[in-house]
């Protein structure tokens, strides 16, 4: 079947094979200008396509949630987040400092064995011995699941305007820290002991002008990363600020 | 008065008073259970991501096993 080729008698699904060879006369004839909507897509500027490959190059590629470091997290918002902040980078304590509490953990949920070695238990009909035994994995729960909480949303946000530290103390307790890039002085960072050598997390101390000048990540993996990430984030933004 | 110290009545009495301090201790868990609830809604309100709907689902399952400790209590 011949297609028309006047685009005043088009048929509507003549449009999609038109439009590649046709663009600009539909677009310059003021009939065709409701039906064919062309998307322009805004270019970024050089200057942050080069600032995504470097920050690329920088943190690598890691997506999975339970990650203690996670780079572009799209999923993963805050409430204090602005609509056009996008999150670079979001660190939580090195998943290495879990050990001790999940141990202790696994031990607890071997401890009703013993029970029957505690005579004084015995006094107790086994109605009593039981809701104590449920009582006893309540709180081995709740002991587990307060502390993954607690490293689960203990994160340090690194975005394009700012660092946030966000931490939940003993599920009570909430502390929000932000310090702009702008104000950012200086970065440092230390590793510390055998476990931190071998597993490559450490202490980024973030000194700023602002009235709270210092910030402080704690156990964060990959210290080194996150200065560098830090130290781009303020050259783009020297250079931005000379630009203007 | 001697009636009142006999074996029987003292086991009464003093399972009496243990279930009384073991209804007491499953109604403080029942609220700290959902004093849990509560901060782990608010947690996932302030900082969300896909995995968090678990952790509500975990935090709830808690509370209802805190409710279950205070029917087994109360039924001793």
């Amino acid at each position: 079947m011949t297609r028309s080729k006047d685009l005043d008698i088009i048929a509507p699904d003549d449009l999609s094979a038109e439009v590649s060879t046709k663009v600009d006369e539909v677009v310059q004839s003021p009939k065709k200008k409701n039906i064919v909507k062309t998307k322009t897509i805004p270019e970024k500027p050089p200057i942050v396509d080069d600032f995504n490959q470097k920050i690329h190059e920088i943190l690598g590629h890691t997506k999975h949630p339970f990650s203690s470091f996670l780079i572009h997290p799209k999923i993963l918002k805050f409430t204090e987040q602005d609509d056009h902040e996008i999150i670079y980078l979001a660190v939580r304590p090195h998943w290495i400092t879990n050990i001790s509490w999940f141990l202790i953990s696994i031990a607890m949920l071997f401890v009703p064995l013993f029970f029957k070695y505690f005579t004084f238990l015995n006094v107790f009909p086994i109605q009593y011995r039981f809701s104590l035994v449920l009582f006893w994995y309540l709180i081995t729960f709740i002991f587990a699941f307060e502390k993954f909480l607690t490293w689960y949303f203990d994160l340090f946000l690194v975005t394009n305007e700012r660092v946030v530290d966000i931490d939940f103390n003993n599920l009570l307790n909430k502390h929000f820290a932000e310090a702009d890039i702008s104000v950012i002085q200086d970065v440092s960072f230390s590793i510390k002991g055998i476990l931190g050598t071998f597993f490559n997390f450490g202490t980024v101390l973030i000194q700023t002008a602002s009235e709270k000048n210092q910030i402080i990540f704690d156990n964060v993996a990959n210290p080194q990363k996150i200065m560098r990430l830090l130290k781009e984030l303020r050259d783009l933004e020297e250079h931005q600020g000379e630009n203007l | 008065m001697n009636n009142l110290l006999t074996n029987n009545n003292l086991e009464f009495y003093f399972f009496g008073i243990t279930k009384v301090f073991f209804v007491l201790f499953a109604v403080l868990y029942f609220i700290f259970a959902l004093i849990v609830v509560k901060q782990v809604t608010s947690m996932s309100r302030s900082v969300s991501d896909k995995f968090n709907v678990v952790l509500v689902i975990f935090s709830f399952i808690h509370l209802a096993f805190s409710v279950l400790l205070i029917l087994i209590m109360l039924g001793l």
